[in-house]
């Protein structure tokens, strides 16, 4: 049984030690250099990158060039602005792939602090369309206050699930914490509204929890909790209620909608249509019938509905497979890092990525409600291509770290 | 455990849920989507991706046997709506409103519907159908207006369409038939054939956007609609028109309560020359009442509702109020306009069943010859009526026809001779050549509503007879076929024995009017050997000269015929009589058969019922003008020969002294008519006929061609009076009917007494001859 003192003092030490040690390092291996840009880094990861980069911007500008053609008459509008972001978020990835990830330590709270001040901003900055308060700056240079939130909650739990790594299974320091940030975020977002992030947030946390070693038994309570409370809006129909409520969330394909959710089902059913028309090989690539203005903003969160009529499931089954192995070489990153703040915080930017390339793919084929998820790497937008590439970069400083430091 | 070890062991897990439920979760949707769902997801894309527009294809001509037109589709428009296009909210239903009510006004279609219809969520509502040129401008105007007022286009839209326009109008109307409000075939060949006449509609498919408007590239798929076959009819519009026009008149003088049919058949081929049912209808109208009948339902009132039965028992007619009243009447109106067009439609030379009468016992005695149960030695007697068990037959002669021959038993239409004569055939046989005869089954006519006869049954047994059904049935009684039963039996008696299919379609041409299909003639068997039918073909050639059918007599053909009259034992006028229906079924040439006419009057409360005065002279007109204009060879006995017709030569621009003797020397008499020296003018004209004999009249200047003559009366007088009477008016006379029997009289004459004629016209006088009742 240790005391209290010893444990402060552990704890201090250890946190000491981690610091010194990375600083040290760090200072010493890592110099910014063309000459040393491919040094350390992990080279199939940063290979997945450019693969899945490659085909998302090809892609992106297929499933956009009808709308840019007939909306602003210029079919190259959004890939010309998404071949800047993609060549800045490529400068910005390696820049950061150079940035020793142990500073980001120190600054794992302020960041969160950032987090929430974002969240609270949006709330009184002008609403955007649909009524919804989640851009900060406008037009290009806009960022969601939630993507700022996503990231700074994977770096505060990997801080400290990496600081407090012997207290993770009490109640007070591995579940109180995380309960703590994604309530206060959550109760945030529901302001914005942006329920899909609440989500994402909610599952990051949990595995954040889950990984830097909470008890099995908390996260048991805590799914039994949710799934009463399930039980209970079901059982008092408000499950159903909220579902309907949903835009009509798995009714895209009812024709007996009444002519108001039948338009706001329209994007779903006309992704559904997508898919579907896709088959086995597809439509061929650019021969997509469905971009021509029937799935609306084919080149954001629906993109990939596009790519499964285009490339059929062959080739859809192809990217996710490349998907799967960018989350597969993130974990081995992150399994290798030299600390546990490293490997944290690698799982939870990989887990992240991971997470948004499955719920995108619910939400375009109606298992959840429609509610705007991005495909990494697909989806056009300049802020969450940067945001995307920022978090890559801090893969690869991850990576670097830890293989510099083998040799 | 190390919490290292853990977390590398978590993370594992970690993955192994993301990429196991997680990648495995999406695939498994996607591939449920795209392989499983993928057809209907993509149909239904499809479906919204391309603007699916229908051709309507031109429906096929329908021809009479000489290429005439009977029935065309011509050009007209359909109006169609996309509803989609609408804007939603408050704007959106402005638009739709002022479209519903202006729609409503232009095509006369209810608004209250129409708004209906803008509320659907598509882009092809059919609104209106064969929408004519005056409407086509004013939806137009409206298509203007929507772009003007709410920048709206292809909210409204015109395609081609057509509509059916029937030159002849009520000619043949319930064979050709009618079509319905989407071009379907209702009645008729229309419907029979609809499957050929329809053609298959085409379809404009193109590629649309969301937004439904141009792509930018171009992507058309063009289907023509491929028009309808034609039809050619064994129908002769001619033919038709003349039967028609005999059957309308005898209607009119006999006062045919339930209309007449006249069929006119190829004996050889079973094709149809005419098939009438008179009064017909409006084919340009179907759908509405002619104005006589209109008249009958305006005039529907309570004494109406009490003789049809409306009232309950207990009601008092008189006593009920207005509101119920009114509700009666509107409810016996709709009613009676249902049964006045079903019985418009209705193509009674198929669909209606009869007591054939006495024209069956061509069929009665063509059994007994071919059974050999009659011979030149069988005599029949007749007292007047025969006795069977406790039923007395009586004969329409009351006074008997005494002792008489097989073949003087059909002359004289004897019933106790044929009940003599059906016992020696015998009930078996009798129900077997029944069959053979084709009365118990449809012929099969490409017609549709073909009814079945109603024959016999006793113990729920068909055919099965007592004695007294056979004696009642060996002259027709007791048993119902239809017309086209009976003609077709007929033309076996006289072909020499073989059952043919009529039919009323020859050929059916593809829309470029190649044949595609050729009908053929179908024998479906022999019933009579050709002795037999030769035997009868003299019998009843005779019984048209000499017999009970000498007013169905054509002069200058060789005719054979029988008349019937039978008790419909039905009473159509309540005049506390049952009536009576009058037919002739006869063919020509009877030496060598090639047409049958069925002549048929449902109830003539004329006064006169009988076949031999009312249908029999209706065959004569018809077939006096039918037979010359189907070239069958006139074939005159000596005694006609003084009145056979001849074609007038050309005698103008001769001199008057040579066109005289030109004229004389054909055979006429002449009449010169002003000063001239030179024939100008000539009256017959040129290659019209008139009997030899007959006068021309040579006009030698123009203030002679004014010269009129006044026609006078020439019925109710013998063949000589007439004659002679004509002459004194410097008229010709064209005999047709029974002129040649002694006792023969004029019966109508062709130009109505007191009009005023140029000398010389040809009259046509028809002649029959009374005395007969049968």
């Amino acid at each position: 049984m240790l005391t209290i003192e010893d444990t402060s003092r552990r704890r201090v030490r250890d946190y000491e030690r981690e610091r010194h040690a990375s600083s040290q390092k760090g200072r010493r291996k890592i110099n910014f250099s063309l000459v040393n840009i491919g040094k350390g880094i992990d080279i199939p990861f940063v290979l997945l990158i450019f693969v899945l980069l490659a085909i998302g911007i090809t892609m992106m500008f297929s499933a956009s060039y009808p709308v840019a053609y007939y909306e602003i008459g210029d079919s190259y509008y959004y890939l010309k602005r998404q071949l800047i972001f993609a060549l800045i978020g490529l400068a910005v990835m390696i820049a950061v792939s150079f940035v020793d990830y142990h500073y980001y330590h120190r600054f794992a709270a302020i960041i969160l602090g950032i987090s929430y001040f974002a969240l609270m901003l949006v709330l009184v900055l002008p609403s955007q369309e649909g009524g919804v308060h989640r851009w900060i700056g406008v037009g290009m240079f806009g960022i969601q206050a939630s993507e700022i939130s996503k990231f700074a909650i994977i770096l505060f739990m990997a801080h400290w699930g990496s600081r407090y790594y012997d207290r993770m299974n009490t109640f007070k320091f591995g579940v109180l914490p995380g309960a703590a940030v994604f309530l206060s975020t959550a109760f945030l977002l529901l302001f914005e509204p942006h329920y899909s992030c609440i989500v994402i947030i909610g599952i990051l946390t949990v595995v954040m929890m889950f990984v830097s070693g909470i008890k099995i038994k908390w996260l048991a309570i805590g799914a039994a909790i949710l799934a009463v409370l399930i039980l209970l809006l079901w059982v008092t129909g408000m499950l159903t209620y909220a579902m309907e409520r949903m835009d009509g969330w798995g009714q895209a394909l009812n024709e007996d909608l009444d002519r108001d959710m039948w338009n706001s089902t329209w994007q779903t059913r006309n992704s559904l249509y997508a898919i579907g028309s896709g088959g086995l090989f597809g439509l061929g690539l650019g021969q997509s019938r469905q971009k021509y203005l029937y799935l609306p903003e084919p080149q954001n969160d629906f993109i990939f509905a596009i790519v499964c009529e285009e490339l059929g499931l062959v080739g859809a089954v192809l990217i996710l497979l490349i998907f799967a192995l960018l989350v597969w070489r993130g974990v081995i990153i992150s399994l290798r890092a030299r600390d546990r703040f490293g490997k944290l915080l690698g799982i939870g930017l990989t887990c992240h990525i991971g997470l948004q390339v499955v719920l995108n793919i619910l939400v375009i084929t109606d298992w959840l409600p429609n509610t705007g998820i991005s495909l990494p790497f697909f989806s056009y937008g300049g802020s969450s291509l940067l945001t995307l590439l920022f978090e890559m970069g801090v893969i690869l400083s991850v990576s670097r770290t830890s293989n510099i430091e083998k040799s | 455990m190390g919490a290292n070890q853990r977390l590398r062991r978590r993370t594992v897990w970690l993955l192994i849920i993301i990429l196991a439920v997680g990648f495995g979760a999406v695939i498994t949707r996607l591939a449920y989507l795209q392989l499983v769902q993928g057809e209907e997801l993509q149909r239904r894309a499809i479906e919204q991706q391309l603007a699916d527009t229908p051709i309507s294809a031109k429906r096929g001509t329908i021809y009479d046997t000489k290429g005439k037109i009977l029935a065309q589709s011509a050009s007209v428009w359909r109006v169609v709506m996309a509803p989609a296009y609408f804007d939603d909210g408050a704007e959106g239903d402005e638009q739709r409103a002022f479209v519903a009510s202006r729609l409503a006004a232009i095509l006369e279609l209810d608004e209250a519907e129409l708004l209906e219809d803008t509320k659907q969520n598509t882009y092809y509502v059919s609104v209106k159908r064969r929408v004519e040129s005056a409407q086509k401008d004013q939806i137009i105007e409206l298509q203007n207006e929507l772009s003007e007022k709410y920048n709206k286009s292809g909210i409204i839209s015109l395609l081609d369409d057509y509509k059916r326009y029937y030159p002849y109008s009520d000619l043949a109307s319930s064979v050709i038939g009618f079509t319905g409000s989407e071009d379907q075939g209702l009645w008729g060949v229309e419907y029979q054939y609809n499957d050929y006449l329809a053609g298959t509609p085409g379809r404009i498919i193109s590629a649309q956007n969301g937004i439904q408007t141009e792509m930018p590239f171009d992507y058309n798929q063009n289907i023509g609609a491929i028009d309808g076959s034609s039809v050619v009819l064994t129908i002769d519009e001619t033919v038709q028109s003349i039967v028609e026009k005999y059957m309308k008149q005898a209607i009119i003088d006999n006062q045919v309560h339930e209309r007449g049919v006249c069929i006119v058949m190829d004996v050889n081929t079973g094709e149809i020359i005419a098939m009438a049912s008179v009064e017909g209808f409006d084919l340009n109208d179907p759908f509405n009442v002619n104005e006589d009948q209109r008249k009958e339902i305006d005039a529907i009132d309570v004494e109406y509702l009490i003789k049809h039965d409306y009232f309950e028992e207990d009601e008092d007619p008189y006593k009920i109020s207005d509101a119920k009243k009114k509700e009666l009447i509107e409810q016996a109106k709709s009613e009676a306009e249902s049964a006045a067009l079903a019985r418009n439609w209705r193509n009674k030379a198929i669909s209606d069943t009869y007591y054939p009468g006495s024209v069956f016992k061509m069929v009665t005695l063509s059994m007994a010859l071919q059974e050999g149960v009659v011979n030149k030695d069988s005599r029949f007697s007749c007292s007047g009526a025969f006795q069977l068990y406790e039923d007395t037959i009586h004969c329409h002669n009351t006074a008997g026809h005494g002792t008489q021959t097989y073949q003087e038993c059909l002359w004289n239409s004897c019933n106790p001779g044929f009940i003599q004569i059906g016992q020696l055939v015998g009930k078996t046989k009798f129900w077997e050549y029944y069959q053979a005869f084709g009365f118990s089954e449809k012929t099969g006519i490409d017609l549709p509503g073909e009814s079945e006869d109603q024959f016999f049954v006793h113990d729920g047994v068909e055919g099965n007879m007592l004695d007294t059904d056979l004696a009642v049935a060996s002259f027709g009684q007791n048993f119902s076929i239809t017309p086209i039963q009976m003609i077709t039996a007929a033309s076996a008696v006289a072909n020499g024995g073989k059952i043919v299919q009529p039919h009323v379609v020859k050929q059916i041409l593809d829309n470029e009017g190649n044949v595609v299909k050729n009908a053929s003639t179908e024998t479906k068997r022999q019933v009579i050997s050709e002795s037999v039918s030769k035997e009868m073909r003299g019998i009843m050639e005779e019984n048209c000269t000499t017999g009970s059918g000498k007013n169905g007599y054509v002069a200058g053909y060789r005719v054979g015929g029988k008349t019937g009259t039978s008790e419909k034992l039905i009473d159509v006028n309540d005049d506390g009589a049952d009536d009576y229906i009058a037919s002739f079924c006869g063919f020509a040439p009877a030496n060598n058969p090639q047409y049958a006419a069925l002549v048929f009057f449902d109830a003539p409360l004329g006064g006169n019922y009988y076949g031999s005065a009312v249908a029999a002279p209706v065959f004569a007109e018809i077939m006096s003008e039918v037979l010359p204009y189907l070239e069958v060879v006139a074939q005159y006995t000596d005694e006609e020969a003084s009145n056979i017709d001849t074609a007038a030569g050309s005698y103008t621009g001769m001199s008057v002294d040579d066109a005289t003797a030109a004229a004389e020397g054909d055979g006429f008499s002449v009449t010169v008519k002003g000063e001239g020296s030179t024939v100008i003018s000539q009256n017959p004209a040129t290659g019209a006929t008139i009997p030899t004999g007959g006068t021309i009249v040579l006009y030698t200047d123009e203030s002679s061609k004014s010269e009129k003559a006044t026609v006078p009366n020439l019925v109710g007088f013998g063949l000589s009076e007439v004659n002679d009477i004509a002459a004194s008016y410097g008229l010709n006379v064209s005999v047709t009917g029974t002129a040649s029997s002694s006792d023969s009289t004029s019966t109508a004459q062709s130009v109505p007494e007191g009009t005023e004629v140029a000398p010389g016209t040809v009259i046509t006088v028809t002649f029959s001859s009374g005395g007969i009742a049968d």
